[in-house]
């Protein structure tokens, strides 16, 4: 039970930095980048893609960051 | 009367009977069962089959043999069950075999035997492991129950004393890891105090523009005498001011040239005191030179190097809240700093909206929690002990415990893992920064503590 509950939560833990680019990659294809020729993007598409693109990226960051710190632990960097 | 006489003889015949068969009953408790369980004599079932008078003499003999074997095994347990020193570390691995291990939890208890088990097991992996490859800050950390601060230390330094010894075997002339450094280092570390001190990037972490290294002056820009003390309220007044000192030869006088490495390997201890900043790579120097400085002169000390929950690594030395206070024993002076610039010194603290914060805390949870607790199940620890193990040391703070321990001091270390620029491969080779000695900007969360109550950053 014990293991269980640690399994769990690991699984979780590690899910977490993936959530914000799950979410950004969402919202990136909802709003995508305006064709060239097609109706211009309103405030509101905009808005969403760019938190899609803030998402997205910081989130792949996070992971980044994450790896760096498991690299120092392991004492390669 | 002579009726009654019988009957209480019979009763007290019978009585005596019946105690003498429950004295007899198998108590795997008892000295002379163990004993016999040891020499193979008799089992559970094999002692039920006994005549009385048989389980009898057959205590009887072992009584004596049994209580020796019980006090002896008591006794080398009280002397096993100890952090050991590197050399113990080494006969005790070989010493303690299967059979003696199974002996300890006969003898001694499941749960003596089973902690016993494990801590051979670590030792033993860690012993081989540190004159191979070298130990990690979380090999160290596991090592920390079973070994000596002093002896964790060595083992840090196996691998490259075996290294060394082999290139001189090889007829190459060894070069200690101080035997490279950088003729740059004070254009470096000024260099980066001045560049990277960049209070945006502090935002990464916390928004405040608290460096690490803001009130750090190298030699010849020291505070004058009577300028207040950082995060005191009072002038600079240590009586020590006009008592002399010759300290070992700072890093910076040395002259010595630049490391290339593209990797970094920065660590050492930046010392400030009266009104002069000096850096050390070598410890023993850094040492030499706290010892021979006067009582209460230290304004601030930077222990720059690896840090895990609990400990802070300078280089080959290891660091917990009793090293460090010895190390600073009567040097500090009021509201002087003790800052541990090295990952997870201090508890990851309370919740966050900072999503940087909230990674490093789930980052340390991973590292000092989930990986060792899983390690350790796979080796067949149970999992309560494993839980006990790691629950209570991934969030250990380091600079709290340190700072209970020096009354008056600010002991300041990080509740996040820290990011120094100047650390980063390539980056430290454009910087010249592989052999630094004091962090310079450090993207992470600060906690200080004085007399183990948090204050504010000074």
């Amino acid at each position: 039970m014990t293991d269980l509950k640690y399994i769990i939560e690991t699984l979780l833990l590690l899910a977490v930095p993936l959530v914000p680019v799950a979410a950004g990659l969402i919202l990136r294809r909802k709003f995508p980048a305006a064709a060239e020729g097609a109706t211009p993007a309103t405030g509101a598409q905009k808005a969403g893609r760019l938190a899609g693109n803030i998402l997205f990226w910081g989130g792949l960051a996070g992971i980044l960051f994450m790896v760096v710190v498991v690299l120092n632990f392991k004492g390669k960097i | 009367m002579k009726k009654i006489t019988l009957l209480i003889t019979l009763c007290l015949l019978a009585a005596g009977a019946a105690r003498a068969a429950g004295d007899a009953a198998w108590d795997k408790n008892r000295p002379e069962f163990k004993y016999f369980q040891e020499q193979d004599l008799y089992s559970e079932d094999s002692w039920q089959e006994l005549a009385p008078e048989a389980r009898n003499e057959a205590l009887e003999k072992a009584e004596e043999p049994a209580l020796e074997r019980h006090d002896a095994e008591l006794a080398d347990y009280a002397a096993i069950n100890r952090k050991w020193g590197l050399q113990e570390a080494d006969q005790q691995v070989r010493r303690l075999n299967a059979e003696k291990i199974k002996a300890v939890y006969l003898w001694v208890g499941n749960k003596e035997g089973h902690e016993l088990n494990h801590k051979v097991y670590v030792v033993k992996a860690m012993l081989a492991k540190a004159s191979t490859e070298g130990i990690n800050d979380a090999d160290a950390q596991a090592l920390t129950p079973y070994m000596l601060p002093g002896a964790i230390k060595d083992m840090r330094s196996m691998k490259a004393a075996a290294e060394m010894a082999q290139k001189q075997q090889a007829g190459v002339k060894a070069q200690g890891p101080g035997s490279q450094s950088t003729a740059k280092l004070d254009k470096f570390a000024a260099g980066t105090h001045g560049k990277m001190n960049a209070g945006k990037l502090s935002n990464l972490y916390t928004g405040s523009k608290a460096t690490g290294d803001a009130d750090v002056m190298l030699a010849g820009g020291a505070p004058k005498a009577g300028a207040k003390l950082p995060g005191s309220t009072a002038p600079n007044t240590t009586t020590a001011k006009t008592v002399k000192y010759t300290a070992p030869a700072a890093l910076d006088e040395a002259g010595r040239t630049k490391s290339t490495a593209w990797t970094s390997d920065a660590y050492g201890y930046t010392i400030t005191a009266n009104g002069e900043t000096k850096t050390y790579r070598d410890a023993a120097k850094a040492k030499e030179a706290i010892r021979q400085l006067p009582n209460g002169s230290v304004s601030k000390i930077i222990l720059y190097g690896h840090g895990s929950p609990g400990m802070q690594t300078v280089g080959p030395e290891s660091y917990d809240a009793a090293d460090t206070a010895a190390l600073m024993k009567g040097k500090m002076a009021k509201d002087g700093v003790i800052q541990f610039a090295g990952c997870n010194t201090a508890s990851i603290g309370g919740a966050t909206l900072n999503p940087a914060v909230g990674l490093s805390m789930i980052t340390r949870r991973l590292l000092y929690f989930s990986l060792p607790y899983f390690g350790d199940r796979s080796s067949g620890t149970p999992a309560a002990e494993a839980k006990e193990q790691w629950e209570k040391g991934w969030n250990a703070d380091l600079a709290r415990d340190t700072s209970a321990g020096m009354k008056g001091a600010i002991v300041c270390g990080y509740r996040t893992f820290g990011l120094v620029p100047g650390r980063l491969p390539g980056l430290t080779k454009l910087m010249g920064s592989q052999e630094a000695t004091t962090p310079g900007y450090v993207a992470g969360k600060k906690a200080c503590y004085q007399d183990g109550k948090e204050v504010p950053v000074p």
